[in-house]
C-alpha cells in the first residue's frame, strides 16, 4: 500500500485521459456472480473458453425469459474482458485456447452484490482482536530493533499489509452497514405505505433492534480504537527513540484511520438518532393517531378545493422591541467636520523689521570699534565684500551713517583717497579717533 | 403541573425566556424540534399561560407536541397567513403524513411541495391560485412567478417554525405543520370544526374575494405587524403586467 500523497487532479486527470468507464447488464453481473460462485465451490483458478460458454449458458438459462433469443456467449466474454472484469491469465496467444480469471474489479463488484458484508457485534469482536493480536506482535518485534532494513521488513511492511487489511476490513463493513441503514429505511417507508396502520409492531422493531444495535457497535468501536491507539502509540515511541521515520509515518497513517473507525460510530449514532426520534414520533402522533389514513384524504380534498372552505391560520405579530445598537466609533483619524464658526485668527505674531539703516549704523560702530579709523578706512573694510559695482553706491551710505555715528571733523581741505582701487572719497576723520 | 417553575418570577428569570418570548410574539411555533425551548415551555406552561392571557394571547399546546401563542384580541398583533402560505403550508402537511418522508427522516425538496401542490390541485388551479390578480398570463411567466411565491411561502413559514430549511432546496418538515390540518382532524364535519376554530380564533374564512387580494385579509388585523412580515403577495404585483397581459 502507498503511502506517497496522491493529487485529487491528477488522478482524476488520468482517470479521464484513459476514458475509464463500465457498463455492466443486468446478465453481465450474474454472469460475473456465476464465475465467483463456480470458482469458489470448485477451487479454479482460472476457466477455460468452454467453461466460460457453459457457465453463460447456464446463467442465461436461468434468467432469461424463454421466448427470448439465445445470447451469445462470445459477445458477453468480449464485453467483460474490455471492461476488464475478465483477463486471460495462460499467455498462450494464439497456440491453443485461453485461460481466463475474474480481475479484483469483477471480484469487488460480485462481492458487493452476493456478500452481505457489514459491520456486525461478531465481525468486528473478530477483526478487532485480531488487529489487536497483530499490533502486539509488531510491538514485540521493534523493542529490540535498530538496524533500518529491521524495522521495514518487521513494523513498516506489517503495518502495511497486515494491519492495514484488518482496518480496510472493518471501514468495509461500515460502508455495508451504511448501505443496510439505507435500505432499512426504505423498508420502513415501504411498510407504511403498504400497510399504513399494521406497520406499526414491524417499525418499532426494526427501529428498536437497529438502534441497539448501533449503540453496541459504537461502545464497541470506541473500547477497541483506545485500546488500539495504545498499541500504536508504544510503536510510534519505540519507531522515535530508533529515529525509523518510515515507521512512525506508518503508525500515523494507522492511527488516522483508527481515529476515522471511531468517528464513524458517533456521527452514525448521532444521525441515526436523529431518524428514530422522527419515525417514533411519526408512528406515535400520525400513524396511531389516523390509523384509517382518513386525515390524509380529508386533507388532499380541502387543498383540492373538494371540501369545506378557504381559510387563513391566525398567528401572533407583534412588532419587534426596538433595541438601541451601541455605536463604536469607527477606528482611524477622525473625519473633517464642518465648524458652525470659522476658527479664530492665529494670533500675529511681532517680527522685527529689518531695517537697513540700522544696520549699516551697527556696522559702522562695529568697524569703529574693531580699529578703523577715518572715512576711507572704514569704507574700505565695509565695502570690501561687495561687489565693484555696489561699493561706490555703499559707500556714500557708509559716510551718512559715519557722519550719523561719530562727531565728524571735516576740515576744509579734505584729501582724495582711493579705496580699494575701485573709486576715490574725500577723506575726514571722525573726532573722537583723533 | 409546572414541576421546575413555581411562580412567574422564576419562569422570567430563566435564561431561555427572552428568547422564547420575542419568538412565541412573532408567531413561531416550538416544537420539540427546538429542544431548551419546547423544555422550558413545558416546564413553565401553567405560569406562562396566565402571564400571555393579560395580553389577550392563549398559550396553545397540542398534544402533537408543540406550542403557538394565538393572540384573541389585537393587543398584541397578529396577522393571517396569505392564501399562498396557507396551501404550500397545506402541501407540507400532506408530505409529513406521507410515509415515503419518513424514508429521509422527513426531508424534502422544494420540487416535490410543488410537485404536491400540482398533484393535488391541477397545475391550472394552481397557478391561477399563485397569480391571483392576472386575468391573461402567459404560461411560462405564471410557472416562475408560482415557483417565486412558493420559496417565498416557505421562507415565512420557516420563521413561523412550521419547517427549517437545511439547504435552499432541502425541507424539514416539523410536527406544527399539522395546525394547517386541524379543521379536518375530528369527527366532525370540515364547516362544523372550521366554524369551532373561527370562533376560537384560530382562523378566518377567506372567500374568492379575499384570495384575490392577499394584503387585505391581512392587513385588516395586522395594525401592529412588522412591515418585514408582509404578506407574500408583493404590492408590485398590482401594477399591470404589460408584459404577459394582452392589450384589450
Amino acid at each position: 500500500m502507498s503511502e506517497a500523497p496522491v493529487d485529487p487532479n491528477q488522478l482524476l486527470q488520468s482517470l479521464a485521459r484513459r476514458g475509464l468507464s463500465l457498463e455492466l447488464q443486468t446478465l453481465d453481473v450474474c454472469f460475473l456472480a456465476a464465475l465467483q460462485l463456480r470458482a469458489d465451490s470448485g477451487a479454479l483458478a482460472a476457466f477455460s473458453e468452454e467453461q466460460l460458454e457453459l457457465v453463460f449458458d447456464e446463467v442465461c438459462a436461468a434468467i432469461a425469459p424463454p421466448d427470448e433469443p439465445r445470447r451469445s456467449a462470445s459477445h458477453a466474454i468480449r464485453r467483460l474482458r474490455e471492461q476488464r472484469l475478465l483477463a486471460r491469465v495462460d499467455g498462450a496467444g494464439v497456440v491453443r485456447k485461453g485461460q481466463y480469471a475474474l480481475t479484483r474489479l469483477a471480484s469487488g463488484i460480485v462481492m458487493f452484490f452476493i456478500e452481505e458484508e457489514t459491520l456486525t457485534r461478531e465481525s468486528l469482536t473478530v477483526l478487532t482482536n485480531t488487529l489487536q493480536a497483530s499490533l502486539a506482535n509488531i510491538v514485540a518485534a521493534a523493542a529490540g530493533l535498530s538496524a533500518p532494513d529491521d524495522w521495514r521488513t518487521q513494523v513498516v511492511t506489517p503495518l502495511r499489509v497486515t494491519v492495514a487489511d484488518l482496518v480496510g476490513g472493518i471501514q468495509r463493513r461500515q460502508r455495508g452497514f451504511d448501505v443496510q441503514q439505507e435500505d432499512l429505511q426504505r423498508e420502513i417507508a415501504g411498510l407504511l405505505t403498504a400497510d399504513w396502520f399494521g406497520a406499526v409492531g414491524q417499525c418499532q422493531s426494526l427501529l428498536d433492534a437497529t438502534s441497539a444495535t448501533l449503540g453496541e457497535l459504537n461502545h464497541m468501536l470506541l473500547h477497541g480504537a483506545s485500546q488500539l491507539q495504545a498499541t500504536l502509540q508504544e510503536i510510534q515511541e519505540l519507531a522515535v527513540i530508533a529515529n525509523a521515520d518510515e515507521a512512525e509515518l506508518s503508525v500515523r497513517h494507522v492511527m488516522d484511520q483508527i481515529d476515522r473507525i471511531a468517528a464513524w460510530g458517533s456521527a452514525r449514532q448521532s444521525a441515526w438518532s436523529e431518524y428514530h426520534q422522527y419515525v417514533h414520533r411519526f408512528l406515535r402522533d400520525v400513524v396511531r393517531l389516523d390509523p384509517s389514513r382518513v386525515l390524509t384524504h380529508r386533507l388532499r380534498d380541502l387543498l383540492a378545493g373538494r371540501a369545506g372552505r378557504p381559510f387563513a391560520l391566525a398567528v401572533a405579530a407583534a412588532p419587534p422591541i426596538r433595541l438601541l445598537r451601541a455605536v463604536t466609533p469607527p477606528a482611524g483619524a477622525k473625519p473633517e467636520v464642518k465648524r458652525r464658526k470659522p476658527a479664530a485668527d492665529k494670533p500675529i505674531e511681532e517680527v522685527a523689521a529689518d531695517d537697513p539703516q540700522a544696520r549699516l549704523d551697527a556696522d559702522v560702530r562695529g568697524a569703529i570699534a574693531a580699529g578703523a579709523h577715518g572715512l576711507r578706512e572704514i569704507t574700505a573694510k565695509l565695502t570690501s565684500a561687495m561687489e565693484p559695482r555696489e561699493r561706490f553706491v555703499a559707500a556714500g551710505r557708509i559716510a551718512g551713517a559715519l557722519a550719523r555715528v561719530s562727531d565728524p571733523d571735516a576740515a576744509a581741505e579734505r584729501p582724495w583717497v582711493d579705496v580699494n582701487d575701485a573709486f576715490q572719497i574725500e577723506e575726514w576723520k571722525e573726532r573722537s579717533a583723533e | 403541573m409546572s414541576q421546575a417553575f413555581v411562580t412567574l418570577e422564576e419562569a422570567v428569570q430563566a435564561d431561555a425566556f427572552p428568547d422564547v418570548d420575542l419568538a412565541l410574539r412573532r408567531g413561531r411555533h416550538v416544537d420539540r424540534d427546538d429542544a431548551a425551548h419546547y423544555a422550558f415551555l413545558s416546564d413553565a406552561q401553567e405560569v406562562l399561560e396566565a402571564f400571555y392571557r393579560r395580553f389577550g394571547c392563549e398559550l396553545v399546546h397540542r398534544s402533537d407536541g408543540y406550542f403557538y401563542l394565538l393572540p384573541t384580541s389585537d393587543r398584541l398583533g397578529r396577522r393571517h397567513l396569505s392564501s399562498g402560505e396557507m396551501l404550500v403550508g397545506q402541501a407540507l402537511t400532506l408530505l409529513y403524513l406521507d410515509p415515503a418522508a419518513v424514508e429521509r427522516g422527513g426531508l424534502v425538496t422544494r420540487e416535490q411541495v410543488l410537485a404536491q401542490l400540482a398533484g393535488v390541485m391541477g397545475t391550472a388551479p394552481l397557478l391561477k391560485a399563485l397569480n391571483p390578480k392576472r386575468k391573461r398570463v402567459d404560461e411560462r411567466v405564471a410557472e416562475e412567478t408560482a415557483r417565486g411565491k412558493v420559496v417565498e411561502a416557505l421562507r415565512r413559514l420557516e420563521s413561523l417554525g412550521f419547517v427549517e430549511l437545511i439547504e435552499p432546496n432541502q425541507v424539514r418538515l416539523r410536527a406544527s405543520l399539522m395546525r394547517f390540518a386541524e379543521p379536518v382532524r375530528g369527527a366532525a364535519a370540515p364547516e362544523a370544526a372550521l366554524e369551532r376554530l373561527v370562533a376560537e380564533g384560530e382562523l378566518v374564512l377567506t372567500d374568492l374575494a379575499d384570495e384575490d387580494d392577499d394584503e387585505d385579509v391581512n392587513a385588516s388585523h395586522d395594525s401592529h405587524a412588522d412591515p418585514i412580515d408582509d404578506p407574500i403577495d408583493d404590492p408590485a404585483d398590482d401594477a399591470p403586467d404589460t408584459a404577459d397581459e394582452e392589450a384589450p
